[in-house]
């Protein structure tokens, strides 16, 4: 308390330096408590609160917690965000890995450059237009995966709009989006790699798969933790490439928690039961980054 | 002593022979690669060729790659005419443009706070600041919303950047460039008699160039591509962004994909101008947004 008021009534020149650099950060502060730290509050609040629109709140305790947790519709939705995850992750991280691993093995700069700026534009283009895009390859009559199909003998597929299909060709647009990042991501860790790891394990006779096996894939093990709870965050925050495309469908197989949010809150207007799910996100999402510095604390194990 | 020439002969063959088959390997992972890259290009290549075709083209069976004139652009007047999509591009211009140059401003300032002052708490509110990554935005969306109903900023250019103004990123990036400016530096300034705020303006901010052209163009591109709190925000037609610029072009039953597709390649073409010619940039946010996670 002291040193604030010295901060606060500054007496000597590294007090009103210090006041200063307060106020340089004060901004920034203020920002992040009125767009974050106040609603989040606020969110928690209203998940107790019936706030029928226009009319009077009501305090109604866990009610709309154990409404929102018996519906089914919920529970279906957090079923097909985990699945979405399920295929998503994985492959993202593991394509990434392989082209990253790859790309380092190209000792043509230029080449090297040229093909990793290619697996990296995705990331600039928005979610919604690489939805669409995919949506039109996946076009069930016209579109040029089907095409593909048919000239190895395979009847067209539904994609989009097949309720078992629909959830992996959501999460294959994911995979292509992030690809990029995860990859530049592993290439910088890679290149940080002393060369003389890799020359002392060929004079011990270690191959190829043995050389990535007990030097490259330990020493990522941090990058790869991270990218996968990275990808983890990102897909469980999935929106933008349902809503452009399916809008949950077909028969609510690709309604996602995000989805479902949106819909109870702005188009519904249930801002109660969207709160619900948004304290829900919040502590889901909280316990993964936790556990992702958990094991960050951990020592890598060589 | 007669064995050592065979030795060193066998080596040799064999150390050839090593080379041979790594130069086979390097050459299919590179292939390997090459595919890979070109797999992922693939859709941009099909978005810009639809967008050059007719109605009756993009339903040709079987299906034809190349469009029939390569110059055909009028899909692209087509996409102006039905809807105000010049207007979409200005709405995102003006967005993305006042949340890349608010963050820069307010990043940096609170950069150097963080990394050249020791004000009472300030590793207490820096942990804070990166606590709010854990905040996703989508769990304070509803009270932002009620918010901006009371204020009346719903569907102005003020409600739409409001949120998105600064980004922790941001603060993490300023700090950390900041950090590696010598005291001295600062302290000399000091000497001189500067003041804190010319001190940030004059060795500060032409210091740390590199890091503030990164947020600039990370932070254009994040608000530009943004689609939720657009969607939440913007209720009329002439406020729409890009991105909701984009949906009009579809619906459930009947899209125009010609159309559709001449209007993706409008919105991301400015986006992958930038990215492109700026790449490097793009890059090291990545890689020190991935390493800081």
């Amino acid at each position: 308390m002291r040193r604030w008021l010295r901060i606060a009534f500054p007496k000597t020149q590294f007090d009103r330096r210090n006041r200063a650099g307060f106020l340089f950060v004060l901004p920034a502060l203020l920002f992040f408590g009125f767009v974050f730290i106040l609603p989040l509050a606020q969110s928690i609040a209203y998940s107790f609160y019936k706030l029928p629109p226009g009319g009077e709140r009501q305090f109604v305790g866990l009610r709309l917690y154990e409404k929102v947790f018996t519906d089914s519709t919920f529970w279906t939705a957090i079923q097909n965000t985990i699945q979405l995850l399920i295929f998503s992750v994985p492959a993202t991280v593991i394509l990434a890995l392989a082209v990253a691993i790859g790309l380092n093995g190209i000792i043509h700069l230029k080449w090297r450059n040229v093909w990793a700026s290619m697996y990296f534009l995705p990331f600039a283009t928005s979610l919604v237009a690489a939805a669409l895009i995919w949506q039109w390859i996946y076009d069930p009559v016209y579109g040029f995966l089907n095409y593909l199909l048919s000239m190895v003998g395979i009847p067209p597929q539904k994609w989009l709009q097949s309720l078992f299909q629909v959830r992996p060709a959501i999460a294959a647009v994911s995979v292509w989006v992030r690809i990029g990042f995860d990859t530049m991501i592993f290439l910088a860790a890679l290149q940080s790699i002393p060369g003389e790891y890799y020359e002392a394990a060929r004079m011990d006779g270690a191959n190829a798969v043995q050389r990535l096996r007990y030097i490259t894939l330990p020493l990522l093990n941090p990058q790869i933790i991270m990218v996968c709870i990275l990808e983890l965050i990102f897909n469980f925050k999935i929106f933008d490439q349902v809503y452009a495309t399916t809008q949950g469908g077909p028969a609510g197989a690709s309604q996602t928690i995000i989805m479902l949010l949106y819909d109870t809150a702005f188009k519904y207007f249930r801002f109660g039961d969207a709160s619900v799910m948004a304290v829900f996100v919040f502590v889901t999402l909280m316990v993964v980054t936790l556990l992702q510095w958990r094991l960050f604390r951990k020592p890598v194990e060589y | 002593m007669a064995t050592l020439p065979e030795t060193r002969r066998v080596l040799t063959d064999r150390r050839a022979i090593l080379t041979l088959r790594q130069a086979h390997y390097r050459w299919l992972i590179a292939l390997a690669v090459a595919c890979g890259a070109i797999v992922v290009f693939f859709p941009f290549f099909w978005m810009a060729v639809t967008s050059l075709k007719t109605a009756p083209e993009i339903q040709r069976v079987p299906l034809q790659i190349a469009p029939d004139h390569w110059l055909n652009l009028t899909n692209y007047f087509e996409v102006f005419k039905r809807e105000p999509f010049l207007r979409y591009l200005l709405n995102s211009t003006v967005v993305a443009s006042i949340a890349a140059v608010s963050s820069v401003v307010v990043s940096s300032l609170a950069g150097f706070g963080f990394a050249k002052y020791h004000f009472p708490g300030r590793d207490v509110l820096f942990l804070a600041v990166v606590g709010i990554l854990m905040v996703p935005f989508q769990s304070v969306v509803v009270p932002l919303y009620v918010w901006m109903n009371d204020l009346g900023l719903l569907d102005t250019y003020a409600g739409i950047v409001a949120p998105d103004l600064v980004s922790v990123f941001g603060v993490f990036l300023m700090r950390q460039a900041i950090e590696t400016i010598p005291n001295d530096y600062i302290d000399a300034a000091r000497v001189d008699g500067a003041s804190e705020l010319k001190i940030f303006l004059t060795v500060v901010l032409p210091s740390v160039k590199p890091a503030i052209a990164t947020l600039l163009i990370i932070k254009f591109m994040w608000s530009w591509n943004e689609f939720f709190w657009p969607m939440v925000v913007i209720s009329s037609r002439e406020m729409k962004v890009v991105t909701m610029g984009l949906m009009s072009f579809t619906n459930m039953y009947f899209i125009e994909y010609n159309l559709l597709t001449a209007a993706a390649v409008l919105s991301i073409l400015p986006i992958l101008v930038i990215f492109i010619t700026l790449q490097r940039w793009v890059v090291q946010a990545v890689v020190m947004s991935g390493l800081k996670g």
